[in-house]
This record gives C-alpha cells, sequence and structure tokens, in this order.
C-alpha cells in the first residue's frame, strides 16, 4: 500500500504539469501564451491557406494562378531543371540515381554500424565513384557528359561529397600538423588555418576560379569545378583541424605514454590509440561541420556555378513563370531546410547521446 | 618551369624552322590536341546572343559563331565545349586558358586591347547602348530621368558608357548593377529600377518576348554610343587571330556571294567564280597559308550557315525577336559588315 | 622533416610566382599599382561618402571598404541584441516563448544564407516603385527602392563622424568598466545626446532638426535614404545571424551555476533582476568567444552583397578586376584587407573577454 503511494508521477505527468502551470498558471503568462499563440496560428493559417487551400497544383492549371494562391504549378512545370540543372534531358535518370548515391551514403554514415574509419571511407569513396561513373558516364558506356553539363541539386551534392571527402582526411592531417613537435610544421599548419578562417569563403573560391591559374603550369590548373573543390576543401579542412584538435585535448596524456611504455611507434600509438578516441569525441561537432558545408555550398552560385539556388533563378527566369519566384524560392528552400535539419537534428541526438554514455 | 622549357622549345623550333610559310596557331594545336574548342557561355541567358533552349542546349549568334570555329578548326560543329562565364570572369577565365576565345558581346576597348593581354578580331556585330524605362512614368528621353534610378550589369562596357552620359549631360541619377543577367532583369521587371541600361538589340529583344506587355515598356531615343562587337584572344598568339578573322571573314564573303548552308556542296563542285572558288577550296589557298584543311570555309557554311543565315536565325526574321540588320548589314545593303580580300 | 616541408614551400612559391611572372608577360599583362591612380568611370549602389565616376581607383576601394566595415558593424549591432532577445527567449520558463524562439531559430538556422538574402530582396523589391511606397505615418517610408527614414539634418559626412564617435564612446566606457548595464545606458544616451547637439549646431541656416522623406518626381528628398540592397543585405544577415547568437546566448545562461538564480531568489530579487545583474553578467564570460567569431562570420558574410547588387569591397574589387584587368593586386589587396579586419575582431573580443573576466581575490 504505503510503496504505491510513493511512487513519483510519470514523467509525462510532471512535465504536463510543468507546462500548464508555467504557461497558463498565472495572468500574465496566460496573457503570453494567448498572444504568441495567437499570432503563430495566424501566421500558420495564411501561409496554409495561400500554399494549400488556395494554390494552384498543376501545369495545366496555370490560367488559375495569380489569384491569392501559391502557383506551384512553376514546380510542375520546372522542377527537373531546378533538380537536374542543364543535364541533357533524356539522362535525367543518370543524374537522379547519381543524387541518390550521395544521399544513401549520408544516410548510411549516420548508422552506428559504419563508424569506422575504414569503412566509413570506404563507403563514401564508393558513393562519390558510382555519383560520377552515374553523370560522365563514358566509363559505363554512356553519352558522355563534362561538368559543365552538371547542375542543379545533383551539382550542389556533388560538390559536398566531393569537399567532404577531400576535406576530411586534409584536415586531419593539418590537425596532426598543427601538433607536431617540429615547430616549422607547426607553424606551417597554424599560419594556413588562421589565414583560410579569416577569410570570406567566397573570397577563396573566387581565387580559386579566377586567380590560381596563373600561378600554376598549364598542366596543373585543371578544370575550373576541380580548383574550386579543393580550394573548399582547404577551407572545410581548416575549420575541420580545429575540431580534431579538441579531439586531440580530450585525451588523457596517459594514454600515449603508455604505448610509448608498451614500445608502439608514432604510427601504431596515433592508428590504435589515439585516431579512434578523437573521431568519437570529435563525432558531434564534425557532424555540425558537415552540415555547415552543405549549407555554405550555396555560395558557389557568385563564382558562376548552376547549382540548385542558380537553376532556381532560371527555372522562374521566363516571362510565363516571372511573377512565381516565391514559390521557388520556397522549394529551393525547403529542399535544403529538410537536408540540414534533419542532419542538425541528428547531430543533436548524437551529442545528447554521448553526454548520457559518458556520465 | 616547365613553362619555361616549353617556351625555350618553341623559341627553338621557331628559330629551326623560319622557312615554314604557314606556321600553324599554338592555341590552334592545342585546340585540336584537346579535341575541342572551350568557348565561353554566360551565365544564365543573353536573349539572342547566348541562351539555353528548353531542351537544355546552348545557341545564339554567339554559340553559332563558335561552332562556326569549331567546325573550320575541328571539321566538326559539335565538338566545342561552352563554359558558363559571368562577365567579370571572361577575361580572367580567357587568360588561365579556361576558354580559348571569348565570344560573348564583348566591345573592343583600348585598355582591354592593351592593358589586359587580350587582342580583338574584325568586329562582327555592332550594337548601341540604349536605356528602356518603364512606359508608365511617360519619360522618352533620358533628361526624364533624373533623380531615378539606373540598373546595368556589372563588369560590362556599357557600365561605364552609361555612367559618362548621364554625367555629361548632367542627369543626376543613382546607378544598381547586378552580376547576373537573370538578377538584373527581374530587378528592372520587379521595378527596382526605373530604366535598364542595355545593347539596343537587347533590350528590343527582351522587350519583344520577355515582357507580358511590350507596350508597357519604351526603349528611349538615345543612342549612348555604338560599340564594335568582336572575339577576344589571348595575346601573343597571331595566328590564331589570323583563324578566326577569316572565319568572319568567310561566313560575310559568303553571304555576298550567296553561299549557303543549303547550296554550298553544289557551289563548289562548280564556283560560279574565283572567290567562290578560293573560299570554298576549289582553289587551293585559303587552308594551307593558316596551316589548316582546305575545305574549312565549306564544311563550316554547310554546319552552321552564311553570316546572313546566322543571324536570321538568332536575332532575325526566323527568331523570335526579328531584329533589322540595320548596321549589322553586308555594306552592300547598307550596313558596316565588310569582308577582307581573299586573294 | 621540418626541412623538407620548407623547402617544398619554398619551390611551391617560387613556382607560382615564376609562373605567374611567366604568364603574365606571355599574355602582355601590365602588373603594378599604377592602375590605383586612374578613374573608374563606372557608378555603383551605395556609398556613405561623396562619390563621382571621376574617383580614382584607390577611392572607390576605399568606398568599398567603408560600406563594408559599416555594413558588417551593424549586422553585429543588430545581431547581438536581436540574438540576445531570442537566445533569452529560449532560456526562460514559459513554453509559448520557447515554443516561438525555437521555431525562429529552426527556420532562420536552416537556410543558406545566401538564399535568405536572394529571396528577402526578390520580395523587397518587388514591393514597387516610390510612388507606391508604403507610408508609416508619413514620416518613413518603405518601397521596392529602399527605406526612407527621418534623419537629422546634417551632412553624410558628419553622420559618418558621429557613427565613429559613437564607437570610440563604447570601447572607452569598456575601458572604464562600469557596471554592464549603467554602462550600455551611458553608451546608448552619450551617443543619442551628441548627435542632437551636434545636428542643433550644424544643421543648415533655417532648417528644421529633423529632415523628412517626401516624394518630388520619381525618388523621396530629405530624411535618409536607405537603398533596398542595403536594407535587405542587413535584413537577411541579422535574421540568419541572430539564430546562431540566440544559441549562443541559451548555452550561456544554461551554464550559469543553479546555485546563483537560487541565492538571487532568496534574496528577493525579482526575475529581470536576477536576469540582468546575474545570469547575464556570468554568463558573458561564457559567450564572449564564440560571440566573436560570430562577428567574425558577419564581416565574411558581408560579402554576398554582391549576388543582391550591394556595393561592399567584394563586389567594388570584382567589378574593378573586371574594368582594369589588375586581377592579382586587386585580390591580393582584397585578402589582406580581411585579414586585418578579422584579426582586429579577434583581438579586440579577447580583450573585451579579459576585461569581462571576474578578477582574481
Amino acid at each position: 500500500m504505503a510503496v504505491a503511494e510513493i511512487i513519483p508521477p510519470s514523467r509525462f505527468e510532471t512535465s504536463r504539469r510543468l507546462f500548464l502551470k508555467r504557461g497558463f498558471g498565472s495572468p500574465g503568462s496566460l496573457a503570453i501564451s494567448v498572444i504568441v499563440f495567437v499570432v503563430l496560428g495566424w501566421i500558420a493559417w495564411s501561409f496554409l491557406d495561400w500554399a494549400v487551400l488556395r494554390a494552384v497544383w498543376r501545369q495545366e492549371n496555370v490560367e488559375a494562378c495569380g489569384q491569392g494562391g501559391a502557383c506551384w504549378a512553376v514546380i510542375d512545370a520546372r522542377h527537373r531543371l531546378i533538380l537536374f540543372g542543364t543535364y541533357p534531358f533524356g539522362e535525367h535518370w543518370r543524374s537522379a540515381l547519381a543524387a541518390l548515391a550521395i544521399i544513401a551514403t549520408v544516410v548510411l554514415s549516420c548508422l552506428p554500424a559504419m563508424w569506422q574509419a575504414r569503412r566509413l571511407a570506404a563507403l563514401w569513396v564508393l558513393g562519390f565513384a558510382s555519383y560520377y561513373l552515374l553523370m560522365e558516364g563514358s566509363l559505363l558506356g554512356l553519352p558522355q557528359v563534362t561538368t559543365d553539363g552538371w547542375g542543379g541539386l545533383s551539382l550542389t551534392l556533388f560538390l559536398f561529397a566531393a569537399v567532404v571527402l577531400l576535406g576530411m582526411p586534409m584536415g586531419l592531417g593539418l590537425a596532426l600538423m598543427r601538433r607536431s613537435e617540429m615547430p616549422v610544421v607547426r607553424w606551417f599548419a597554424m599560419g594556413l588555418i588562421d589565414t583560410i578562417r579569416s577569410l570570406p569563403l567566397v573570397t577563396t573560391l573566387f581565387t580559386a576560379a579566377v586567380v590560381v591559374p596563373l600561378f600554376l603550369p598549364s598542366w596543373l590548373e585543371g578544370d575550373k569545378i576541380w580548383r574550386v573543390i579543393i580550394a573548399f576543401a582547404l577551407f572545410f579542412a581548416c575549420y575541420q583541424a580545429e575540431v580534431f584538435r579538441g579531439g586531440f585535448q580530450a585525451i588523457p596524456k596517459g594514454q600515449v605514454e603508455a604505448g610509448k611504455a608498451l614500445g608502439l611507434g608514432y604510427w601504431s600509438i596515433l592508428g590504435r590509440i589515439v585516431l579512434p578516441q578523437v573521431f568519437r569525441h570529435a563525432l558531434p561537432s564534425t557532424i555540425n561541420m558537415v552540415v555547415v558545408t552543405f549549407k555554405e555550398t550555396a555560395i558557389v552560385t557568385i563564382i558562376g556555378f548552376f547549382d540548385i539556388l542558380a537553376s532556381g533563378k532560371t527555372a522562374f527566369g521566363t516571362a510565363e513563370w516571372a511573377p512565381y519566384y516565391i514559390e521557388v524560392y520556397l522549394f529551393v528552400a525547403a529542399i535544403y531546410w529538410v537536408f540540414i535539419f534533419s542532419l542538425g537534428q541528428y547531430g543533436e541526438y548524437l551529442k545528447r547521446r554521448m553526454t548520457l554514455s559518458e556520465r | 618551369m616547365s613553362k619555361f622549357l616549353a617556351a625555350g622549345a618553341i623559341v627553338a623550333a621557331s628559330l629551326a624552322a623560319p622557312q615554314m610559310a604557314a606556321a600553324q596557331s599554338e592555341t590552334v594545336k592545342q585546340i585540336e590536341e584537346r579535341g575541342t574548342l572551350l568557348c565561353s557561355g554566360h551565365n544564365g541567358s543573353y536573349f539572342g546572343f547566348v541562351e539555353v533552349n528548353d531542351n537544355n542546349e546552348w545557341k545564339g549568334l554567339d554559340i553559332d559563331l563558335c561552332r562556326a570555329l569549331t567546325t573550320a578548326i575541328l571539321g566538326d560543329p559539335t565538338k566545342n565545349q561552352i563554359v558558363p562565364l559571368s562577365w567579370a570572369q571572361r577575361f580572367p577565365a580567357l587568360q588561365s586558358g579556361d576558354v580559348d576565345v571569348i565570344i560573348k558581346a564583348t566591345g573592343w576597348t583600348m585598355g582591354r586591347d592593351t592593358e589586359q593581354g587580350l587582342q580583338f578580331s574584325l568586329p562582327y556585330f555592332f550594337g548601341g547602348a540604349q536605356l528602356m524605362a518603364h512606359g508608365d512614368l511617360g519619360v522618352t528621353e533620358a533628361s526624364g530621368l533624373a533623380g531615378g534610378t539606373i540598373c546595368v550589369e556589372a563588369g560590362t562596357t556599357i557600365e561605364r558608357l552609361v555612367a559618362n552620359y548621364l554625367n555629361t549631360e548632367n542627369i543626376e541619377h543613382n546607378m544598381v548593377s547586378y552580376e547576373s543577367a537573370a538578377e538584373l532583369r527581374s530587378a528592372y521587371l520587379a521595378n527596382r529600377c526605373d530604366a535598364f541600361a542595355a545593347w539596343g538589340p537587347f533590350l528590343a529583344v527582351l522587350r519583344a518576348t520577355e515582357i507580358d506587355n511590350p507596350d508597357a515598356h519604351v526603349i528611349l531615343d538615345d543612342q549612348l554610343s555604338a560599340e564594335p562587337i568582336a572575339a577576344a584572344m589571348r595575346q601573343g598568339d597571331e595566328n590564331f587571330v589570323d583563324v578566326v578573322n577569316w572565319m568572319l571573314a568567310a561566313l560575310l564573303i559568303a553571304e555576298e556571294e550567296g553561299v549557303t548552308s543549303e547550296n554550298v556542296e553544289e557551289m563548289a563542285a562548280t564556283p560560279p567564280n574565283p572567290r567562290v572558288a578560293r573560299l570554298l577550296g576549289a582553289e587551293p589557298g585559303i587552308g594551307e597559308r593558316l596551316g589548316m584543311r582546305d575545305s574549312w570555309a565549306r564544311e563550316m557554311i554547310a554546319a552552321v550557315g552564311n553570316f546572313g543565315e546566322i543571324y536570321d536565325r538568332n536575332l532575325g526574321k526566323d527568331s523570335p525577336y526579328k531584329l533589322e540588320r540595320g548596321l549589322n548589314n553586308l555594306w552592300s545593303h547598307g550596313g558596316v559588315l565588310y569582308a577582307p580580300i581573299l586573294d | 622533416m621540418q626541412a623538407a616541408l620548407v623547402v617544398v614551400t619554398l619551390l611551391a612559391v617560387w613556382g607560382a610566382v615564376s609562373n605567374a611572372q611567366y604568364n603574365l608577360t606571355r599574355l602582355n599583362m601590365t602588373s603594378g599599382f599604377g592602375f590605383l591612380e586612374r578613374g573608374t568611370g563606372w557608378n555603383y549602389s551605395f556609398s556613405l561618402v561623396e562619390r563621382s565616376i571621376n574617383d580614382s581607383y584607390a577611392y572607390t576601394l576605399f568606398i568599398g571598404l567603408l560600406n563594408t566595415l559599416f555594413v558588417g558593424f551593424i549586422c553585429i549591432v543588430t545581431t547581438t541584441i536581436f540574438g540576445f532577445l531570442i537566445g533569452t527567449m529560449r532560456d526562460v520558463r514559459h513554453p509559448a516563448l520557447r515554443f516561438a524562439a525555437s521555431v525562429y531559430v529552426q527556420i532562420f538556422r536552416n537556410i543558406p544564407l545566401i538564399l535568405q538574402a536572394i529571396f528577402l530582396y526578390a520580395i523587397l523589391i518587388h514591393m514597387g516603385g516610390p510612388r507606391q511606397a508604403v507610408s508609416l505615418g508619413d514620416v518613413a517610408f518603405l518601397s521596392g527602392r529602399g527605406a526612407m527614414l527621418p534623419g537629422l539634418n546634417v551632412s553624410p559626412t558628419v553622420a559618418v563622424a558621429l557613427l565613429l564617435a559613437s564607437l570610440a564612446l563604447g570601447v572607452a566606457l569598456i575601458l572604464a568598466r562600469p557596471v554592464f548595464w549603467r554602462g550600455l545606458a551611458l553608451w546608448a544616451g552619450g551617443s543619442l545626446g551628441l548627435a542632437l547637439a551636434v545636428a542643433l549646431v550644424l544643421r543648415p541656416e533655417g532648417e528644421s532638426l529633423l529632415s523628412l522623406p517626401e516624394l518630388q518626381g520619381l525618388r523621396f528628398t530629405g530624411g535618409i535614404s536607405v537603398p533596398i540592397e542595403l536594407f535587405a543585405l542587413i535584413a537577411a544577415i541579422t535574421l540568419y545571424g541572430s539564430a546562431y547568437v540566440a544559441e549562443i546566448v541559451r548555452g550561456g545562461l544554461a551554464q550559469v551555476p543553479r546555485g546563483l538564480v537560487e541565492a538571487g531568489q532568496a534574496l528577493g530579487l525579482s526575475r529581470a533582476a536576477i536576469w540582468s545583474r546575474i545570469k547575464v553578467p556570468m554568463a558573458l564570460r561564457s559567450i564572449i568567444p564564440p560571440l566573436g567569431n560570430q562577428w567574425i562570420f558577419m564581416m565574411k558574410a558581408t560579402t554576398i552583397g554582391i549576388a543582391i547588387g550591394f556595393s561592399d569591397l567584394f563586389y567594388i574589387t570584382v567589378n574593378a578586376i573586371s574594368q582594369s584587368g589588375q586581377t592579382l593586386e586587386l585580390i591580393a589587396m582584397l585578402m589582406l584587407t580581411f585579414l586585418a579586419i578579422n584579426y582586429s575582431i579577434a583581438l579586440f573580443t579577447n580583450w573585451l573577454n579579459a576585461r569581462l573576466q571576474l578578477k582574481e581575490h
């Protein structure tokens, strides 16, 4: 009998009570609640009314557009341009598959089963390679499409995957150089990291696209897109190096000394003792960096790449569709939002899980 | 380092073989090795000159000239690659070798010719900068724009022409310039600016096709200037300039002589006069002296047509824009285009 | 290993320089800084000081720098204020406020800044010309061209001087280390008073203290005209940046030990007093370092102005490159300038942080 009485109320019960008390407990807080919910409700309702209830959905009904509702007909008509850019029309299935390959790679790397440096590396190389083979096509015996023809969401995903794939080892290298006992190596890494971090990304990319070729012999120049990807990867690496540095600092010195006492060399200590823990510690911040990188890819539109932002602009760039720019921008924003929000929430979840397991 | 070696090798080679009559252009050699010609495109559409059609393919006057050049050099109009570039990026891209030639509505200026390491071909188009204003302002000439806002594309010659003109005329104004044509167009249509400064032909095209109601916009009477539009190339390869110049010349000569993409094979088989015979390679000379095939002009005309056909298809009577030839007609038809003499 | 790195770096630099020299001569491009004295011949959307198309490249680049610093400074102030507001809302116990604040953060933090800027700009310019302007009590107007606000009747140069004076006052106050809130009040009051006094003295003969915008022909005259590009850029950076600052502030407030808050409650302090006297001052120590990084981000973010036609330093540099062709010189100048600006901000925040640390007793 007595036992039943001291069972605490369930968690849900507690939070419900707290919610009611804090939100509606006093006249003041009640008033605030009412105001906030009325305002939010009004915004949500007007949006719903515009975007769903009064919207025109199909391309065939375009004449009905412009009467107070959203004109999603523009998306119906132009979504392939937004998603795939100027990629040859008949080959769009390749672009779609390639984009799916990158998305699958990102989703798979979120599974704890994949969290080993070797598996992750293999997964990303595989995902990236299948993207490239599908898009470029000549190695699979499909009609060749050079990088100039890539565009839209597929190009955004390509830039993102290439930057992360190249930037990750570069970042680790820079972090190791920064921890080096040799002063010159350390200064070099510090100088590079601080400089790149102080420059706006768009100037770095602009320099890579426009200025760098003047400094390179012609056999090293390569395609503009690769120069930009490498510069972007360097930018990623300089931030990621700081993330790794945080991970290194979390490892007690004793472990390295224990390794030395066992007679292990620098590389075995690094590979078997230090790095696995560094990766673990750095994981939440790394995911954060990956999210930021995905967001920052939008900047390439300034230096003339046909990414999803540029293809979105083209989608409403004709007289017929020009009035419906809001619909197109919302569509593009929603795509970005879904990617970034879900990755970000996953990062938050991991962070919570790891703090819990460390208690 | 390797460039020094390469440069040294070129110098040595040219010293060793001074008697060679037709020195082949260095750029042409690179294009042949690569198998593609790298041409300038646009970041978006520049109507009539560089645009992307519904099937995501490039088209326009400048694109056709690029195809003509590709056919002349490589014998196949599809072997070109169009590199999308903004106005600001076109010269750095040329200097860095991202493109082989700029055919992109580019005006011939002294600064570009002397300081930027460029050289220009014969002008292939003459266009004057003009202003287009919203009709509801009731303005017919630039002086009516006093106090207004004018939009223009950043980094172009137009930008300077307009600033200069309005300053000379003492018309007080605000100027907003954009990096991309798409942004500029939507800003004007959204009434961010009272007037839109651009090339006359471009404005006419825009007014005729891209705007729901053409009468709601007026192209003002003021002629800000006329610029000669030419292809731009890197300095240091004179032979390549020759190739581009004679490519343009061949298109004009073909139009003068009535050689079209339809009748070019008959004409080549039975040339009506010695000039056509030389042009189409029935009589040798046109190829060898440029270090190219004698048949290049014939193949080129078969692929893209003569200059008149190119104009009509992209800007003139066969296009949605229906622009008059005006200045851009042959000299014999009241225009200013003429070809050098093919001897 | 070290020697190898030095040798490889030197070789790479030497190779790059010699290649650049070779390329410049091969392409017959002029190098050097002589072009800086030549007139530009083009115009652009915004400048704080007088400008004309005859200005030299050097002066035009200087205007670009001023514009970048100006936008950056305004964004830093607005973002910090807004961020503290939203961050505090996320920290309070009221569920509705928390909910509203987190909706805000999740929307604006998860969409790329450049997309937000272009989107916002597109919406703003569709508001119509000056004749369709939205009037706010006939003293302020908002149209697709920009915001027209009532302003003090002083010349732009005086206005810039006043801004600088306000900045100097802020720094002096931080040096003097008054109580945080008193310092803030002194700064705001002092800046406003100074501006009013200067305007009283310097206004043109016989004109009123305030200058109000008025529709004349194609545009408004009088008052402060904020071009729509400037307005959109500041609004976009503020919306995006304050979502980040809010997270920083929330994190800082959450780290304040509960005991301190409970001590305040025991002393009978009101919630507002606990927030302003205990939580914020304590939280500042952990807020300032990431906030400084955010400020540097703001400065760098001004470069997206180019996408909406705002003449910031990057825009002016890119335009100067395409008009003059002096690519290497201009890019080098741009990079050095950004290094200098951001290094100064880093120094400032380090110093601020040192100032705000609790004194060791």
